[in-house]
């Protein structure tokens, strides 16, 4: 049955190469179906800068909650935590997209005195919540993982709680954090509703290159909004099977990044 | 009473941990306090088990339709893939060899790995499309069901690997075949964990809401699905159809209504696999 | 808590995580072992959701007959309305209504999915080759696609533009109120998405070409809804949108020269002298079946175009 779905797979990617026929490099910058410009940029920096943004807050965020819930909080106040953590995770996605569009947007326009909220620091405030909870947990284990008998080493050799920390803890658990990085990088990156509602969904490079309080295009954000509309078989249907394909493709390379690193592990 | 803080580095190290931490511990009550305090007005049980046939944006009286409709597209979801998730895991338990072992493993990771509406776009190509079954809620719970597969492969996994070694050494000891083993010994012995990994799995199901958008769902006019190939409405979905307005108080209202009873649905969901897990443990 | 042997099982239990919901899974990963039997609950639970699901096949049986509709999003409210009612006097038929935009409607008709599309705009001539004739445009409101601004800008002065203004504004020549008028503000240009039945008959008369890209605009939306709930929440904001989603934080504005800008209002509508407008359309395909054509009929009807009216549209001649 595996092989099933893997055919399944191989079918739909081979549909948009089928019609692509006409056109030559996808790489472009303009993105405008009606003048059969299908260029891909814009929508993959976008998605680029979400996950990058997202990953900028939750990282920091969610390693130094896991450090605090597995080192320095008592085991009673540790469950709450980590249950409230859980119960986070499993809010659907639409109901943070909500959260972002009745409160985050206006929040952001008001104290940041911005045009309009819908930019892809909203998207990457919003992505950040949601994989919040996924980068604590998974960082959290991999402390956990790291044995005892280390702490009570670095304690004999007079080390810190700080250094005890920098050079021994994290190190171990490194290997973890990345997975988890990874990880919540895969789910950020795939993350369709939210997304869709606050990123603005204009097909355009932010101005300079690194403004993220701009309106901009994620691919899931204009799969999203474009595939119902596309006559199937038309080119715009093609190019939208694409960015699904491309999608994919940069979410099973990730996918397996995380778990290759895994084993390679002590 | 002299307070000796000991402000050294360490402190300030701890103090840094903190101060980076505090998002994370608020952010879970806060949001989840939001989504209920917004909801209170309109939540009540006719809300939840009232039943119009929306016409009108949002304007129904209750969300008795949507509520069917994500339950039953979970529910279809989970039994379709269960079948699979069974086989997979028994065979990579029982007959597999390693390097199977290992390229299965990979196999699931990548299917993990790929966002859901990927596979809604795929389901629209193949399902609505070439197989013609329509925007229905058939094409939605074989979308689903592709989407849970993983998850719930790996969870019936991680029920069998948790039967003793000695069992299955035993009943060969005893003389029975593999089949026999599986059948008299593992599936008994694993079927409450595997249960509540079906649990899981349908709470899943129930958050997503990009795979079934085009391939399942419509904005009004069904209450009670005629049949596998009708189209139904979803908690959502709908959630989605209200997040595009924004002006009406009673709108948002039940928005956020809608959202509350969809996030309790999923706790729900959780609670009982933690339920039955605390049978299983007996 | 028990720690891993190895970072695989970890990492394998903890997929289970990352997705699952609960802190129940996390109890896979750990070694504890199970002793004693325990009962197979599974197969009663399983055996009820086999009966249950076995009603839902055998529905299939004696279905209700369906008419799925589906389309543009300003058509939505008068067709949803108008099955709603239907259905009270039709209790054995189903209506399933859903949006999308005018571009889903076309899209769904050709695909043959759907009984009746919904267009708020007419036809271009590649879907009229394509179509051609195996369907019917039938007009079931007229309706007129406003300006609309924010309620501050409005009330800052700027009440008239000419359609040659509009046109500098999207495609990005004019970038603040002052220029037009109005208060010291930037402009939020909102376009809206390019299939879009609105957005068609906007781009064919203010910037010449049905398909003509905006420059200009700040931020895509998609729906009448979405564009609505995005002017009302605004200072600064500047849109298309029909006439039935006006209100009052969200006002039209006059369109045209100088003194013969005209506002979207019933009487320039129905004379046809409003510059923007347009007719709602339902797409049918011509071998429909009576339950279809009954339904269109009913739109068409008095009562059908009453309720047109009603959600704020103008009925049709």
């Amino acid at each position: 049955m595996t092989i099933v779905l893997v055919l399944g797979f191989l079918l739909y990617s081979s549909w948009p190469l089928i019609a692509q026929q006409g056109v030559a490099f996808i790489v472009g910058s303009e993105w405008y179906p009606f003048e059969s410009l299908f260029g891909m940029l814009p929508a993959l920096v976008g998605t680029l800068w979400a996950v990058a943004l997202a990953l900028m807050i939750a990282l920091p965020c969610g390693v130094a909650a896991a450090i605090l819930s597995a080192e320095l909080l008592p085991a009673r106040l540790r469950n709450p935590l980590r249950f409230s953590m859980e119960l986070m995770a499993g809010v659907p996605s639409v109901v943070y997209g909500l959260l972002g569009i009745w409160v985050l947007l206006p929040l952001l326009e008001s104290q940041l005195n911005l045009l309009t909220g819908r930019t892809l620091l909203a998207a990457g405030l919003l992505l950040a919540l949601m994989i919040l909870p996924t980068i604590m947990v998974l960082a959290e284990d991999a402390l956990r993982g790291v044995r005892q008998s280390q702490r009570e080493a670095a304690k004999n050799l007079g080390l810190g709680w700080n250094a005890t920390l920098c050079r021994v803890l994290l190190p171990q658990a490194w290997p973890g954090i990345r997975v988890a990085t990874l990880l919540a990088s895969g789910r950020a990156m795939g993350e369709t509703v939210a997304v869709m509602l606050v990123v603005g969904s204009i097909d355009r490079i932010p101005e300079p290159f690194y403004n993220f309080l701009q309106p901009a295009q994620t691919l899931t954000s204009r799969i999203g909004r474009e595939m119902a509309e596309a006559s199937v078989g038309s080119q715009h249907w093609a190019a939208l099977l694409f960015c699904g394909l491309l999608l994919a493709v940069i979410a099973i390379v990730v996918s397996l990044a995380a778990h290759r690193k895994a084993s390679v592990v002590v | 009473m002299r307070l000796r803080l000991p402000l050294d580095q360490n402190f300030f190290g701890k103090g840094l941990v903190v101060l980076l931490a505090v998002p994370a511990l608020l952010l879970p009550t806060l949001v989840l306090c939001y989504i209920f305090w917004q909801a209170a007005p309109v939540l009540s049980w006719g809300f939840v088990v009232g039943a119009t046939e929306s016409a009108g944006f949002g304007m129904a009286d209750g969300i008795f339709p949507q509520l069917l409709g994500s339950l039953l597209l979970a529910v279809m979801a989970c039994v379709i893939a269960a079948p699979f998730a069974l086989s997979t895991a028994l065979y990579y338990r029982a007959y597999a060899s390693h390097r199977q072992q290992r390229l299965l493993m990979v196999m699931f990771n990548m299917l993990q790995g790929v966002p859901p509406i990927v596979f809604g776009l795929c389901g629209l190509v193949v399902l609505v499309n070439l197989f013609s079954w329509g925007v229905s809620l058939l094409s939605g719970a074989v979308v689903l069901a592709i989407v849970v597969l993983p998850l719930l492969v790996l969870n019936t996994l991680a029920a069998l690997e948790r039967i003793p070694q000695q069992y299955s050494e035993a009943g060969a000891a005893l003389g029975l075949s593999t089949g026999a083993i599986i059948w008299r010994l593992w599936l008994p012995e694993s079927g409450i964990n595997i249960m509540t990994g079906l649990l899981l799995a349908m709470a899943r199901a129930l958050s997503e809401t990009a795979p079934i958008m085009f391939t399942a769902t419509v904005f009004s006019g069904v209450v009670w699905p005629d049949s596998i190939f009708s189209p139904v409405t979803t908690l959502q979905t709908h959630i989605f159809y209200l997040a595009q307005e924004g002006n009406d108080a009673q709108v948002t209202t039940i928005a956020w209504g809608s959202a509350a009873v969809l996030v309790l649905l999923v706790a729900a969901f959780g609670l009982l696999s933690r339920m039955l897990q605390k049978i299983g443990a007996h | 808590m028990p720690r891993y042997e190895n970072f695989d099982d970890a990492i394998n239990c903890k997929e289970a995580t990352t997705r699952a919901t609960t802190a129940r899974s996390t109890i896979f990963c750990h070694g504890e072992n199970l002793d004693g039997g325990t009962m197979f609950q599974g197969k009663r639970s399983v055996l009820s959701l086999a009966v249950f699901l076995l009603g839902i096949f055998s529905g299939s049986l004696h279905a209700a007959l369906m008419i799925k509709v589906v389309g543009s999003t300003t058509v939505l409210p008068v067709v949803a309305e108008a099955a709603k009612q239907y259905r009270l006097m039709h209790p054995e038929l189903r209506l399933t209504v859903s949006g999308g935009g005018s571009g889903v409607g076309v899209a769904s008709i050709e695909r043959g999915s759907v009984d009746i599309g919904m267009v708020s705009r007419p036809l271009s001539r590649f879907e009229i080759e394509r179509l051609g004739n195996t369907i019917e445009v039938i007009a079931v409101a007229r309706d007129a696609v406003a300006i609309a601004v924010s309620k501050a800008v409005f009330e800052s002065g700027v009440q008239r533009l000419s359609l040659a203004q509009i046109a500098a504004v999207y495609r990005g020549e004019i970038r603040n109120w002052r220029e037009l008028g109005g208060m010291d503000a930037a402009i939020l240009v909102i376009d809206k998405e390019a299939s879009r039945g609105t957005r068609h008959v906007f781009a064919s008369v203010v910037l010449g070409n049905a398909r003509a890209r905006a420059p200009g605009a700040t931020i895509i939306t998609g729906s009448n809804n979405e564009e609505q709930a995005v002017i009302s929440q605004s200072d600064q904001a500047i849109g298309m949108l029909s006439n039935a989603w006006l209100n009052d934080r969200v006002r039209a504005i006059a369109v045209g020269e100088g003194e013969a800008a005209l506002l979207p209002t019933a009487e320039n509508v129905a004379q046809g002298r409003y510059l923007i407008q347009r007719d709602l359309n339902i797409l049918v395909p011509k071998n429909s079946s009576a339950a279809v054509m009954d339904f269109v009929g009913f739109l068409r009807s008095e009562k059908g175009q009453s309720i047109a009216e009603m959600v704020g549209f103008h009925p049709v001649r």
